[in-house]
Order: C-alpha cells, then sequence, then structure tokens
C-alpha cells in the first residue's frame, strides 16, 4: 500500500478520535452526577431547588451523597462544604430558560441523624426515615415525610402534607394545601391551612398539644377510647361532628359557649393532651377509630 | 477590657467616639475590630437609606388617595404624598432589595388593613348606612389591586432571570392571593355583621397575615428570579 491509500485512512481516524474528544466534553444533560460528602454525626443540609423532585433518605453512613439530574442541562447545581454542613442550590446559566429546562431532580442520602433546610417552588419532596429538625419552603410543592423525627417546620402556600408516622413536633403552614397525619407520634401539633383539610389519625400522647386550624376545610381528627384529651372544638360557620363521650372539663377555667358558631368542650378520660380545632366555615369531625 | 464589655459600648454609643479603653481594645482586638467595622457600615447604609428618600410608585399613593377619598376617609383635592418631581431616581433600584421591598410591602398592607379597620370602625360608630363603593363598578383601582399588580409583575422588564420564573408558580401565587382575598372579604362582612364576634375578628387578622406573606413570598421570588 502506498503512502496515498493512507490519507483517507488517517484523516478517518483523526476525525472518529476527534468526534470522541467531543462527544466527551459535552455534557451530557441526562446523566446523573454524584457528589460524596464526608460528614460527622448530625450534618445540617441545606437544598434549594426551584423547579424537579427531591428525594431525601437516610443511611447508617457519615457521608452525605447528592445526585441530581438536569436533563435540559441548562440548569448548574452548586454545591457548598463547610466543615459539617452542606449546601446544594441549582441556578441557570442563562436567562429565559423555561421551568421545564431548569427542572433538576435530587436524590440525597443523609446520615440518619441530620438537620434539613428545604426550599423549593414546584417539585414533589419526600424524606424517609431522617431523625432531626427540619424545614421546608415551597410554593407548589406537595411533602411527603416517613418515619420521621425531629421538630419539623413546614411553610407551602398549595402544597399539600403527608405526614406518615411522624415523631417529634410539627408545625405547617398552608394557604390551600391539605394536611395528613397518619399514625403520628407527635407531641406537638400547630396545623394551619386555609382552604385544605386537614386530616389526624393517631395517637394523642399525654402532654401533647394538638392545634389545628383552618377556614374552610374539613377538619378531621380521629380517636381511640383510651385517648385522654381535653377538646376545645369550635367553627364559626360549619358544623361540628362528635362520636366521643365527653365530661365536662375538670382543668382550668370553665368553658363558655360563644354565641357565635358551634362549639364543643369536653374531656375524654384524664384529659392528658390538649386538642384544640378551629375553623371558620369548615366542617369538624372527631370520630372514633374503627 | 473584654469582648463582652466592647460589645456592649458599642451597643451603646450613639454617634461619638468610643472612649479610649474601647479604642485600645478594638486595636488589639480582631474579631471586635470586625464586628465595629460591620456595625459602622450598617450604621452608614442606614443613613444613606434615609437620605434616598425611598418612595413607591406615584400610582400607588394616588390609588390609596383616591381609596381614601371614595370611603370618605379624607375629604377635598389633597395633594398627593408624593409627586414624581419628589421620587428619588435611584429608588427603584433600592426597592429591588428584598429587605427594603418587604418593608415596603408591610407599610401598604399596613396601610390597607388600616383602610379596612377604619372604614369598618367608622361604619359601626355611626351605624350609617353608607354602603361602600363596589370595586367592580368603580372607575378607580383600589390600592390592593394596584399594589398586587405591582407585585406579581416587579421587575419583569428589569430583573435578568425573572423570565425563568415556572408560570405554574406564579398560578399558583395568583390563585392563593385570591382566595386569601376571598377570606379577607368574607370575614369583613362577618365583623361587620357582627362586630363583637372575637373570632371573625381573629381570623380576618389571621387572612391579613397570610396576605402579607404571601406577598412577601411572591416579591422574594420576583426579585430573585426564582429561589435565593
Amino acid at each position: 500500500m502506498n503512502s496515498s491509500c493512507w490519507i483517507p485512512v488517517r484523516v478517518g481516524a483523526l476525525g472518529a478520535v476527534m468526534a470522541g474528544f467531543i462527544l466527551a466534553a459535552s455534557p451530557a444533560h441526562a446523566d446523573r452526577v454524584e457528589k460524596h460528602f464526608a460528614v460527622q454525626s448530625k450534618p445540617k443540609i441545606t437544598v434549594r431547588n426551584s423547579s424537579g423532585r427531591i428525594q431525601v433518605k437516610a443511611w447508617s453512613r457519615n457521608e452525605v451523597l447528592v445526585a441530581w439530574t438536569n436533563a435540559s442541562g441548562k440548569s448548574v447545581v452548586e454545591t457548598e462544604e463547610a466543615g459539617n454542613r452542606v449546601e446544594v442550590s441549582t441556578r441557570v446559566n442563562e436567562d429565559g430558560v423555561s421551568a421545564d429546562d431548569s427542572k433538576t431532580d435530587f436524590e440525597i442520602t443523609v446520615p440518619v441523624e441530620s438537620e434539613l433546610n428545604v426550599r423549593t417552588d414546584s417539585g414533589n419532596v419526600t424524606v424517609d426515615s431522617v431523625h432531626g429538625d427540619m424545614t421546608f419552603d415551597t410554593v407548589g410543592a406537595n411533602l411527603q415525610l416517613s418515619d420521621v423525627d425531629g421538630y419539623m417546620v413546614v411553610k407551602t402556600i398549595d402544597g399539600s402534607l403527608v405526614c406518615n408516622r411522624c415523631s417529634g413536633k410539627l408545625e405547617a403552614n398552608s394557604i390551600s394545601g391539605n394536611v395528613q397525619m397518619i399514625q403520628p407520634t407527635l407531641d406537638s401539633v400547630r396545623v394551619q391551612t386555609s382552604s385544605g383539610n386537614i386530616f389526624f389519625d393517631g395517637s394523642f400522647l399525654s402532654r401533647g398539644i394538638y392545634i389545628m386550624k383552618n377556614f374552610s376545610g374539613t377538619i378531621e381528627v380521629h380517636f381511640t377510647s383510651s385517648d385522654s384529651f381535653d377538646v376545645n372544638a369550635t367553627s364559626l360557620k360549619g358544623d361540628v361532628i362528635n362520636q366521643a363521650s365527653f365530661k365536662p372539663d375538670t382543668h382550668g377555667s370553665p368553658h363558655t359557649a360563644s354565641k357565635w358558631g358551634h362549639s364543643l368542650f369536653g374531656t375524654l378520660n384524664e384529659g392528658h393532651a390538649k386538642v384544640e380545632l378551629s375553623s371558620f366555615s369548615g366542617t369538624i369531625k372527631i370520630l372514633k377509630r374503627d | 477590657m473584654q469582648c463582652e464589655q466592647f460589645e456592649r459600648i458599642l451597643e451603646q454609643q450613639d454617634d461619638g467616639a468610643l472612649p479610649k479603653p474601647a479604642l485600645d481594645h478594638v486595636e488589639a482586638c480582631e474579631a471586635c475590630r470586625a464586628l465595629s467595622t460591620d456595625f459602622y457600615s450598617i450604621h452608614d447604609m442606614a443613613l444613606e437609606l434615609g437620605a434616598e428618600g425611598i418612595a413607591p410608585p406615584e400610582r400607588v399613593w394616588i390609588s390609596l388617595r383616591n381609596q381614601l377619598e371614595a370611603e370618605r376617609l379624607i375629604h377635598g383635592a389633597q395633594a398627593a404624598p408624593v409627586a414624581s418631581a419628589q421620587t428619588s431616581p435611584g429608588w427603584w433600584a433600592v426597592f429591588q432589595r428584598p429587605a427594603v421591598a418587604g418593608a415596603f410591602l408591610g407599610l401598604v398592607l399596613a396601610a390597607a388593613s388600616a383602610v379596612g379597620y377604619l372604614s369598618n370602625f367608622a361604619q359601626t360608630a355611626v351605624q350609617s348606612q353608607w354602603v361602600a363603593p363596589q370595586q367592580e363598578t368603580s372607575p378607580v383601582p383600589s390600592a390592593d389591586s394596584v399594589f398586587k399588580e405591582e407585585v406579581l409583575t416587579v421587575g419583569n422588564d428589569s430583573i435578568p432571570g425573572l423570565q425563568r420564573q415556572d408560570t405554574a408558580v406564579t398560578d399558583s401565587i395568583r390563585r392563593n392571593l385570591r382566595i386569601v382575598d376571598n377570606f379577607i372579604a368574607i370575614c369583613e362582612k362577618s365583623v361587620r355583621e357582627q362586630p363583637d364576634n372575637q373570632m371573625a375578628r381573629e381570623y380576618l387578622y389571621g387572612a391579613y397575615q397570610q396576605k402579607a406573606e404571601l406577598l412577601a413570598t411572591a416579591t422574594n421570588r420576583s426579585m430573585t428570579g426564582g429561589l435565593q
């Protein structure tokens, strides 16, 4: 073979190599990216993501694993680690990027005992088995907490909150989102929503305080006959439906029913917990668990 | 001198110079020197902000004035509190600072609340049969609606990155503003009909508070084109 025959082969090979380089240098947008952070126990993790799903789960390692995908490649994820603090945030590099393009999905694995700070606009947030204080600030994102324990503060505009087997203290504030607490072992509940519904199906712990308030939705509370709590339920324009056999409240000053709306005061068993239910025009239901 | 003592002196001193022991301490202590520098920076910035004469858009004042006149809380052709000539050319840049915007939001909401309460109070006091003009039929947009529009469009043309704002988020904020406004209207009606209904008053107060928080969230999201 003479040298002239080699030229096309060499050009072809060079082209293939260059194409390989170009492919390697291009961001593989939909690819999953991972970052590991070595932490001590009880790290503080902050996540700020405007759009996209955020899943947080726990493991037994002293390490935070942050994995994300951004399908469009137009969103940049920035991470910062300082001491026992890890911060993750997204931003877009150019103007005019749509919400869909800036959407970034996160899977974050943290030590069981971790403090969480999550701020997002849209996209659902799920947290599993993390024990530590948590704050969530969302606009439309729904939030699902499962088997978590700590002081949880939730602020959302129309996102809903589902709390499965949550322990500790819960403060939640929403305008049109629903709040559900299923099998909770919470000793402090302060939940407020305007047009959303509130559902509580769990135990009222001794010394616990449970305040649930809405404007127009339904408040539904389930109890067992062995529960021990004082109740004060008032709906200004709606009904109060009660299946409990309350006796008059013997704690504190005697209650006088307001001349406005429907009220119910009473004590079940010793009245160890305190339950306050309030609605403007919604229905309050105090139902016996099957 | 200990750092704690220095901090107390720093807090208590007005505009005068620090006493000599404090000056000696600040020379020797790096942390207190940094604290002192920050303190003076904040102080100077506060003075600058005050000197800039921050003013909201004229149409907000005009609208507020019209609303007050319409509700007969003020009379006659009073001059708008802020004329355009008085508006500092740099006010918009200042307004873009979330803290200042938040304060502005608070002021306007407080004004709106005061208008509502004063209106209710006046109506209750004189047992007047006069009915406030319906917003739908009024040729003048209410201060509230102007302000709402202001908040939701703030910086649309001037803040880079706003275009990427999620329309679902904007829709959500608008939808929830309508919900809260509706609650405010219902609560106000209840309070007017039952002035001694404390629970209705509490709900009205809560709805105003919720609206303030919602507007603050809207401003914050608009200001930053998303999250900050």
